[in-house]
């Protein structure tokens, strides 16, 4: 049977900050192993390693997300073998060029340490899907196109997942999708229709 | 023999689709289906009554949770979070809190981090319960809820001594607990631990040799351990297959580290496996509860109040200027941690429970992430359904343990 079923090596003891609930590995990206091995193997991929909070971060370029994630997956030190999530932000409000992040939270489960991967994407730009590499990328990827309108290509099933099949109104967790939505929505027992668009909340600012 | 590699999916239009080698039947199970935990959907294809492909529909219940992050404070968001599992809500709130005291840099007092596990153990077992109850009800043995569902008044009265509620709680805040804990509390979460082990008993003589429970679990909706590696799966339905994985132990969030438990692990991957590791699991948070009892200062702070992401105490509020200043900042505008993101992990009842919080440096999160562990446990329904019988569809549904709350968010 796979080695996965017996008990594998407890961590050795590790001064405790507040922080440090979980093992992301080194914090200093050169140290890192899995940023080492990436930034060999693709060096015009690998775009940067950052490093908050203990949780280390490998951006890459979108064409190379599959390739990266797979190779990350059956390196046989590395290890990544268990796709913990995948999901979107919309960076609209904090740059300008590209418009998504699509995250994606790898763990190893023999080694017992995460890693996350991320690369950038345009609306209307496609992203390498996951779901050869992994069959639990399916839901999530569907999700973020739901929520995002991030296209995964290759993906066998890319449709609607928690809103109706015939939703119309865009993407929700856009940042331009406002709050309440884009139409008015009938009150039972009032003339009017319940006004919708009142424009987002204000934000505040630090 | 019916060749599965054959069978196609059925598109929304078609509702019967009769050829001449086979007559395929389009069967919509849900979402007012009483054995699909709520408003699951699952489109079905059968030939006789095997089923040739399964489609689970969901978001009946989707009510946009993340979307309300982004227009929330951090300190609001807590509420919001019990709605999403709603039989285990201390299990979200702390997930939650964890992530935003990593983004912060604060940790809880130890009193509070004892009493944090307790309460999430405690969560569990609740979980649990209803998970055994409506499981064993799905598939024909009704006397078992009546057991758990008395069972689990008794947690749920221990939630109701110390803040109030008993569904959803709302219990833990940035930095620790608001509320004392009350001199009885310690007293009832002792007797339960004494109590509960006899119950686990009387579910397991009702449950674990039963022939009919047999018949109807074993060898059913079985799932090899690579491929429930490949499905993303965690919690039991990981463990049921014998893939050593919980949170608790692999990255040890709270005081798990010194907490002495087991993982149980199954070997077949099947419903009875899942069973037993979820049965196996109560007893051990009870291991765990009462450890936490024994080692739970009785005295001491039960907030972070140093750090100025917490909300200061009341007593310096009325009499000194400074923290009334600081109470006036933090519940008119919120504190603002530091830019930056965290994934934090948590080993809810169901499996594992990650938060994904992206700050810009403003008192709203720019992106709240609820990695909910049905969500993506429940996308191996298909896997699990094909080549099943119709009957046991309702046992793998069951065997996942979802939440729709959870699922649709």
């Amino acid at each position: 049977m796979s080695d996965e079923r017996q008990q594998a090596p407890v961590p050795a003891a590790r001064p405790r900050e507040p922080w440090q609930t979980g093992y992301w590995g080194p914090t200093n990206p050169d140290e890192h192993p899995a940023v080492i091995a990436v930034r060999e193997r693709f060096p015009e991929a690998f775009e940067e390693a950052v490093d908050f909070r203990d949780e280390m971060t490998i951006r890459v370029k979108r064409e190379a997300l599959r390739e990266v994630v797979a190779f990350l997956r059956d390196h046989p030190e590395l290890r990544y073998n268990h796709l913990t999530d995948l999901t979107a932000v919309d960076m609209l409000d904090l740059r300008d060029e590209p418009r998504f992040d699509v995250v994606v939270q790898l763990y190893s489960i023999p080694r017992r340490q995460r890693l996350r991967v991320k690369c950038g994407v345009n609306d209307g730009e496609t992203v390498p899907s996951l779901v050869p590499l992994f069959a639990g990328a399916n839901w999530l990827e569907r999700e973020c196109y739901d929520m995002f309108g991030i296209v995964f290509e290759g993906h066998p099933d890319l449709r609607r997942i928690l809103l109706p099949d015939d939703w119309d109104e865009g993407h929700p967790l856009r940042k331009d999708y406002p709050l309440r939505g884009y139409r008015d929505y009938v009150q039972p027992g009032f003339e009017r229709p319940a006004p919708r668009v009142r424009g987002s909340l204000p934000r505040p600012r630090p | 023999m019916i060749d599965f590699t054959q069978a196609t999916p059925v598109l929304l239009s078609e509702e019967r689709q009769i050829t001449e080698t086979r007559r395929e039947l389009v069967l919509n199970m849900g979402p007012q289906h009483p054995s699909t935990h709520g408003v699951l959907r699952v489109r079905l294809t059968l030939e006789g009554e095997t089923v040739i492909a399964c489609d689970p529909v969901i978001g009946y219940l989707h009510r946009g949770v993340e979307k309300l992050g982004e227009s929330h404070r951090y300190a609001q968001i807590v509420p919001w979070t019990d709605r999403t599992d709603y039989v285990a809500a201390p299990s979200n709130n702390l997930g939650y809190v964890l992530a935003v005291e990593k983004l912060c840099g604060i940790e809880a007092p130890e009193r509070a981090q004892y009493w944090r596990m307790i309460m999430a153990e405690l969560a569990r077992i609740a979980s649990h319960l209803v998970w055994l109850g409506t499981h064993a009800l799905d598939i024909g043995a009704l006397s078992v809820s009546l057991y758990t569902f008395r069972d689990r008044e008794l947690i749920l009265d221990i939630f109701e001594k110390f803040c109030g509620a008993r569904l959803t709680t709302n219990m833990m805040e940035i930095g620790g607990f608001s509320r004392e804990i009350p001199p009885e509390l310690p007293g009832m979460v002792r007797d339960f631990c004494r109590y509960f082990p006899k119950a686990i008993r009387e579910y397991e003589d009702l449950l674990t040799e039963n022939p009919i429970w047999l018949a109807r679990t074993k060898g059913v909706g079985i799932v090899e351990p690579e491929v429930a590696i490949n499905y993303s799966l965690t919690g039991a339905c990981l463990r049921g297959s014998g893939v050593n994985y919980d949170v608790r132990k692999a990255m040890p969030y709270l005081l798990y580290d010194r907490i002495d438990f087991e993982v149980p692990l199954g070997t077949h991957g099947d419903v009875y496996d899942r069973y037993l590791v979820r049965v196996e699991e109560m007893r051990q948070s009870v291991r765990i509860i009462e450890q936490c009892l024994d080692q739970v200062p009785g005295d001491g702070p039960l907030m972070a109040y140093e750090s100025n992401y917490v909300i200061p105490p009341h007593e310096t509020v009325m009499t000194t200027a400074e923290d009334m200043q600081r109470h006036f900042i933090w519940v008119i505008k919120g504190f603002s941690p530091p830019k930056g993101e965290v994934y934090q992990a948590i080993e809810h009842s169901k499996g594992e429970l990650g938060y994904y919080i992206v700050s810009d440096g403003s008192p709203i999160p720019y992106r709240l992430r609820i990695r909910s562990p049905d969500f993506v446990n429940l996308q191996s329904l298909p896997y699990m359904a094909q080549g099943a019988m119709l009957a046991d569809v309702v046992a793998l549904i069951g065997t996942i343990d979802i939440v729709l709350g959870s699922v649709d968010r």
